[in-house]
């Protein structure tokens, strides 16, 4: 404890600095709507950033309450076929790019600085730049469906030939994932340049926090595979709109190369969406297992070995397009030994709370709800990543099932339990952890009455993406419907929580939790705006 | 070049961090000797050989099946 008393008190000399340093500039701050739009302190960002992705996410999710109103009942209620293929493909792009990702990027712009010691991000003004490319980039999505045609209906995965035949729906699309792409690249950039050159002294590589780890990891990854998509739906608008021949069959180009190039950046996109979940969680269950993380050194290697692996898999979505057995075989091997540094993860979590003195308070909860519900999304990857078995069931609802254990069990738990984790040290208030224990129990339950039937309905062969389906799929649907509203209606006591925590409550102390350990908790709650302007000694 | 110290790893010893990470596990003593003997240039460089080699490796394997299973 000693060593953490050093550093509030090096903080608390940091914030005095600040005091007298910044009165001389802070008249010439703009307030209001100028003071977000002009910011580029890390803080804001980060804000700004969990804001728009979770509006994003509420949108994403009122897509996906369409999608499942409509298949409640067999038959065509609701909506024109044509249009239940623009809510599934709304709802992928949304969720995968307006919500999971800006929202990792919000929470490392609030993070990376403050659990490296360093007072703000490297690139300020690039910071800002990357945040308000998103809301341009949101609009153009959101304003697709009201175009002639209405929004691009290809799926998220873009696939020609859908993609050149789609109306101008499908152009704002590509362009607002350009700058999507851009935004992320920046922030990537950003933040490798931060955790590389910003770092307090003595805060050595290998002792980084594993959140300011799996972002770094992240942000490799994001650089190397987003000018990959980018690539891919330049070529597609030029198909389109240049007389260019890539991907369209009819001028000599090949579909299928689409999917090569598109999976390229999918798999990995995967991780990029994992990973910083995976960062979440090894600061939670230690925190509340009150032990230090098992096998920090060996998480390190796992996050980097992953990392590597996730660029020679790309293919296993792509077993029932064909490929030569060797082909098949390669990747299915590569697939399934992908699954080993993962174990490590789960493994080396379990062991974390092994005789811990456990506490369950809401971040915890989400964070052992993860653990369960994550581990069973990975288990049915391994069963898709068998060939002759995802021969079966490719393109039927037990894949819906998987990646949504994956990204909804997995990437959103692990931020509702990073949010409720750094809420009281953002916004300086105790959140209502009654309301957070009844957003997790109903999250938990309504998600597993969503996507467990899913399994069942793929086994049995109900294909995905259609809006009708023969009645021996009533019951699951019906069930699933039901789950899915309950789990958007159990969000809204999310909402609620954070709202309620930003406008008061019980004060939080610099620490928060007996058992969290790090820089940020030598700050107080909420840290000053500008912190760690002289850099913490670490030890 | 910086000059060889002792405190510089061997390429063995860089391969053996390596090729254990593949696995996600390492020793703690281990891994505190990494720590200070390691640099990273070196570990980025050895890890790309290694997926190379992995790669190779899958390659020959996936071979071995084909060729048994045609014959
Ligand atoms: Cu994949």
């Amino acid at each position: 404890m000693a060593h953490s008393t050093a550093d509030a008190a090096v903080a608390g000399h940091a914030h005095d600095h600040h005091d007298h340093a910044h009165d001389d500039h802070a008249h010439a701050a703009p307030s209001g709507f100028m003071r977000w739009l002009t910011t580029t302190n890390h803080k804001d960002i980060g804000t700004m950033y969990l804001w728009f992705s979770l509006t994003m996410f509420f949108v994403g999710g009122v897509l996906a309450l369409g999608i499942r109103a409509e298949l409640f009942k067999p038959g065509l209620q609701l909506w024109h076929p044509e249009f239940f293929n623009q809510l599934t493909t709304m709802h992928g792009l949304i969720m995968v790019f307006g919500a999971i990702m800006p929202a990792f990027v919000g929470f490392a712009n609030w993070l990376v600085p403050l659990q490296i010691g360093a007072p703000d991000m490297a690139f300020a003004r690039m910071n800002n730049w990357s945040f308000w490319l998103l809301p341009p980039a949101a609009t153009l999505l959101v304003v697709s469906f009201f175009v002639p045609g209405g929004a691009t209906a290809a799926g998220w995965t873009l696939y020609a030939p859908l993609t050149t035949q789609m109306g101008p729906g499908m152009d704002l699309a590509i362009f607002a994932l350009h700058i999507l792409g851009a935004s992320s690249i920046m922030g990537s950039i950003n933040i490798v340049v931060t955790i590389l050159n910003m770092r307090a002294p003595g805060m050595t590589l290998m002792k980084m926090p594993m959140f300011v780890w799996t972002w770094l990891i992240t942000a490799y990854l994001l650089i190397a595979v987003m000018p990959v998509l980018a690539g891919a739906i330049t070529m597609t608008l030029t198909d389109r709109h240049f007389g260019t021949a890539f991907f369209n069959a009819a001028g000599g180009g090949d579909p299928v190369m689409f999917q090569h190039v598109f999976w390229f950046f999918g798999h990995p996109e995967v991780y990029i969406m994992i990973l910083p979940a995976f960062g979440i969680v090894s600061h939670v269950i230690p925190a509340f297992a009150r032990k230090p993380l098992f096998g920090y050194s060996s998480m390190v290697y796992a996050t980097s070995s992953i990392a590597i692996l996730s660029f020679i898999v790309w293919a296993h979505h792509m077993f029932v397009v064909g490929m030569p057995a060797a082909g098949v075989l390669f990747f299915m091997y590569a697939t399934v030994l992908i699954a080993v540094p993962t174990g490590v993860k789960v493994f080396n979590w379990l062991a974390t709370m092994w005789r811990g003195s456990m506490t369950f308070e809401t971040p915890m909860l989400f964070a052992v709800g993860f653990l369960f519900v994550f581990t069973m999304g990975g288990f049915t990857g391994l069963i898709c990543a068998i060939a002759p078995i995802d021969l079966q069931i490719q393109d039927t609802y037990y894949v819906v099932a998987h990646f949504h254990y994956v990204l909804v069990a997995g990437s959103l738990f692990a931020m509702f339990s990073g949010a409720y984790f750094w809420l009281p040290k953002w916004t300086g208030h105790m959140y209502d952890e009654t309301l957070g224990k009844w957003h997790f129990w109903l999250s938990i339950i309504f998600f597993n009455v969503t996507f467990f039937p899913m399994h069942f309905l793929g086994l049995a062969g109900m294909p995905r993406r259609i809006p009708d389906y023969n009645i021996q799929f009533a019951d699951f649907n019906m069930l699933a419907t039901i789950g899915a509203f309950g789990f958007g209606l159990s969000q809204l006591v999310f909402l609620y929580t954070v709202l309620k925590c930003i406008r008061g409550g019980e004060k939080a102390t610099a620490q928060v939790w007996e058992g969290a350990e790090g820089l940020e908790w030598t700050l107080s709650s909420p840290p000053p705006y500008h912190s760690f302007e002289v850099p913490p000694q670490v030890k | 070049m910086i000059a060889r110290d002792k405190s510089q790893a061997s390429l063995l010893q860089v391969f053996k961090a390596v090729l254990w990470s593949f696995l996600g596990i390492r020793r703690r003593a281990e891994h505190e000797a990494d720590a200070i003997r390691l640099r990273l240039p070196q570990v980025v460089a050895v890890g790309i050989m290694c997926a190379a080699l992995f790669v190779f490796t899958l390659i020959f394997v996936v071979h071995l099946v084909i060729t048994r299973a045609t014959t």
